[in-house]
Order: structure tokens, then sequence, then C-alpha cells
């Protein structure tokens, strides 16, 4: 069973439809890499899959387990959709760090008040910590640990979001071209990591616009084109040997 | 004559002091839930509350004393303030914290919608609840927004408690300016003024030092 099954997801936004039938699966460990203009609503399916829009149809399951769609009532409790966006975590372009927090507090807020709502915050609070500091090390970060935000570059910014979306343990990470607001030189250090975490088998769905990493590290590569995925399969077939026309035009503009 | 005078100046004072801080310790709470009450998406809900404010902060704060002084006496024929010294004290209490909540809940609002939209949903995808969402994030955010804009207007509150006297609440000016009549001296005028200096100085180091307690972080 694939562990991530979205089925014929569709959202509007007032009179344009953004998501126009969207299907595809992925299994435990694998990296998707979803590329396309801007504009043809890669953003939109991230926000959808984390809860941060309600898509209008269609469904999406984890683990089998129907997280939206089915015919539920509309009205879904936020105790539930805060169990239910916990099966995917998600990195954005702007960081979004918390700025009056240090890089180490951004890792362990989360975890924290998750443990303080449990009622066994005491009991975890030294492991919270020291898998927060691990997760750091792990993007290379252990001597920033205490520096806040604006003390830090961008490239580290993304580091400790990256770090910051882990440490909730998501299923699925998902990236929202988590370089594009980046130097080159910064872009560099962020893809390192990606990389890292694919070949740790992390499960990882990744808008990006490098074709070159894209084509490296997904095992699966989606096409999306004005709301409709258009084409997809390996690296090899969708980058290498596109074959809609569409596709060879958008890729044309990468090489 | 300098001892008798310092003397009813503190008396004055003391007035001026109460008025201020009650006014603070209402309106700054009042002003947050008017501000939440005009960003609510009901319409029934923000568009009465947008009016009050406009009403409220697009008329003198003079005028609005009097009719809240006089009013419910002259409209309803029931002197809702009770009688005597405290009862314009509280009258002139009312006053000022509907006023000022007004100007509070603007300074809130603007705060509160300067912060990002990315900074909520950070805290929402990674599972926070609402309430962690406003008080872990937002909120020190927000703070640290509005101090210096709230710092003006706590100031000018300080000097503003003088236009009480216009429903005879004995506050220090008042004091100041009774000798003109009985002594026709004017001194004492300038020393309310020198009481002035001194509350607002006070504050105004204060706010500084908030503000520094919030430098270790750029919003
Ligand atoms: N909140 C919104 N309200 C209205 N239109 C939106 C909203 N969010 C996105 N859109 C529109 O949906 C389309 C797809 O946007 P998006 O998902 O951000 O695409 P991408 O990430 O691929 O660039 C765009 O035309 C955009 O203008
Ligand atoms: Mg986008």
């Amino acid at each position: 069973m694939a562990l991530l099954e979205v089925k014929n997801l569709k959202k509007s936004f007032e009179a344009t439809q953004v998501l126009k039938d969207i299907s595809f699966s992925m299994d435990k460990g694998d990296v998707v890499s979803i590329i396309g203009s801007s504009g043809s609503g890669k953003t939109t399916l991230l926000r959808c899959l984390n809860f941060l829009e309600q898509p209008d149809q269609g469904t999406i399951s984890v683990n089998g387990e129907l997280l939206f769609g089915g015919g539920e009532s509309k009205k879904v409790s936020e105790t539930e959709i805060r169990r239910k966006r916990l099966h995917f975590g998600l990195v954005f372009q702007s960081f979004n760090l918390f700025p009056q927090y240090t890089a180490l507090q951004n890792v362990c807020l989360a975890p924290s008040l998750a443990a303080k709502e449990e009622g066994d915050f005491r009991s975890k609070e030294a492991e919270i910590r020291k898998n927060a500091l691990t997760l750091l090390d792990q993007m290379g970060l252990s001597d920033r640990v205490n520096n806040y935000p604006h003390q830090l570059s961008g490239g580290q910014c993304q580091r400790v979001a990256i770090a910051r979306a882990m440490a909730m343990h998501p299923d699925i990470l998902c990236f929202d071209e988590p370089t594009s607001a980046l130097d080159p030189e910064l872009t560099g250090e962020v893809l390192k990591v990606i990389r890292s975490l694919a070949n740790r088998h992390t499960t990882m769905i990744i808008v990006t616009h490098e074709m070159a990493f894209a084509r490296d590290v997904a095992d699966y590569v989606v096409f999306m084109d004005q709301g409709r995925i258009l084409e997809q399969g390996r690296p090899e077939d969708v980058i290498d040997n596109p074959k809609e026309e569409r596709t060879r035009q958008f890729l044309a503009g990468y090489r | 004559m300098f001892i008798t005078v310092t003397q009813s100046l503190l008396e004055g004072f003391l007035t001026t002091v109460k008025l201020f801080t009650l006014t603070l310790v209402f309106a700054l709470p009042l002003g947050l839930v008017i501000s939440f009450g005009s960003m609510n998406p009901l319409r029934i809900v923000r568009i009465p509350i947008r009016f009050l404010i406009w009403v409220i902060r697009g008329t003198p704060l003079l005028l609005q004393l009097l009719v809240i002084y006089y009013g419910p006496g002259i409209i309803i024929h029931q002197n809702v303030w009770g009688s005597g010294d405290s009862g314009r004290f509280f009258a002139a209490l009312v006053a000022f914290v509907l006023n000022y909540s007004c100007y509070f809940s603007e300074i809130y609002r603007g705060g509160i919608q300067s912060i990002p939209v990315g900074q909520y949903e950070a805290g929402q995808v990674l599972g926070l609840t609402r309430t962690d969402i406003f008080f872990r994030i937002v909120l020190l955010q927000v703070i640290k927004r509005i101090v210096p804009p709230m710092s003006n207007e706590i100031i000018t509150l300080v000097k503003d408690t003088s236009l009480a006297r216009v429903i005879a609440v004995y506050e220090i000016i008042w004091s100041g300016q009774s000798f003109i009549k009985s002594a026709g001296i004017i001194w004492p005028l300038f020393y309310t003024g020198a009481f002035y200096l001194v509350f607002s100085g006070l504050l105004t180091v204060l706010f500084h030092a908030i503000e520094k307690k919030l430098d270790y972080f750029v919003v």
C-alpha cells in the first residue's frame, strides 16, 4: 500500500480552478519532485496536503487512513485537523522562523507544546532538547544553536526551518521552493542537506526549480501545468525524455 | 507658602495619578478586546465596533467627558454616577477608559495585522493550537512593534488627565490654578508643569528600558 495516496483533488479560488483533478501516490522513503511553471498550482497542492487550504473535492490518505474527503461533514474540529496535519511537515520558501526564539528554541517549541498538552513535558524535556540538537547538528548548525534568526544567513535559516519541521516526525516532509529566496551560494548548502535527508530515505515532496537537483535526488518527478499533472514518472523519463510538448517547452527554459 | 502649595498640588497629583493608572488598568485589556472586535470576520460585530472607534477618535475627549457626565442625568433622568467627588471621578474614568481603549485598539490592530501570515502558518503546520500561536508566537512580536506608538499614547494620557477638570475633578492643574484666585500667584502653575515633566520623564525612561529589553530580536 502506498504511503500517500492523493485522488482527484480539486481546488478553486472563487472563479479560478487552481487544482484540476490531481492524483498521485508515493511510497515510504520516496522523494517526489514537483516541477512546473509558476502559477501551475504547486504551492496550492502542498498547502492542501498541510491543511492550510481545504480542497473542494478529492481524497488524501496516508497509510490507508483517509485524512480528507470521503464525504465527512465539512466542519472538522481544530484538534482533529491538528492531528491530521502532523502526518506532513512543510518547509516554506520564506523560512518563517519565529524571530524571538533561538535556532534551538525554534526547533523545540512545537514538540514541547505537544508534550505539555499530553502532560508529560517534564519527563520528555531532555529528550526533546537532545533530539533538536541532533537535528541541528545534521543540518550542520551545531555552532549556531543559540543564535536568533536575524543573526543567521538565509541558508542557515532554511536549515533551521528544516530541523524544526523534522522535530515533529512527519511521515512526509514537504518543501515549497526551499531555495528560491537564496543566493546561488547559499542554495548549495541547503540542497546538500536535503540530499543527505534523501540518502537517509526521508520521505519528501520537493517543489523546486532546480532541475539538476530534482533529476538527481528524486525517485519520481511530477510535472504540473495549469492545475493538472501533465506528466509523471522517473526523472530519467520526465526530465530527459519528456513525452509532452508542454513539458519539453518548460524544460527548454532550464537548459 | 511653598509647603502649602506643595501639599495642595500633591493632593491634586494623587487624583491625576489615580485617573492615569486606573485608565491604563482598564483600557489596556479592553483595547485588545475591541481590536479583536474590529477585526472580526462577522460584519455584524465588526461594523458597529469600527463605528464606535470612529466616533470616539473623531470627537474631542473634552466633549466625551461632558456627554458622559451630564448625559445620563439629562436624557434618562438618572444619576448613574453617584454623587460628589467620587461620582465625578467615576464618570471621568469611564470617559477616559472608553476613549483610550479605542486608541489602544487601533494600535493593537496595526500591530497584529503587521505580523506576516507566514508566522501563523508556520505555527499551524507544526500542529500548534490557535491559542499557542497567539501567545507563544504572535504576541511578543506584536508587543515589540507597538511599544513606540503605545508609549506616545500613554504619555499623552498623562497630560490628557487634566481635561477631567471640566467636570470638576480636582486634578493637579485645578489645585495649581486655585492659587491664582486665592493668593494672586502664578508660580504654582509652573510647579504643576514640573510634576508633569517628572512623571512623563519617568515613563520615557521606563519605555526605553522595555524597548531595550526587546532589542534581542528583530521582527
Ligand atoms: N489564496 C488565493 N486566492 C486566490 N488565488 C490564489 C490563491 N492562492 C493561489 N492562487 C492562484 O492560484 C494559482 C496557482 O498558484 P500557486 O499554487 O501558488 O502556483 P505555483 O506555486 O505553482 O506558482 C495562481 O494563479 C494563483 O494566482
Ligand atoms: Mg509556489
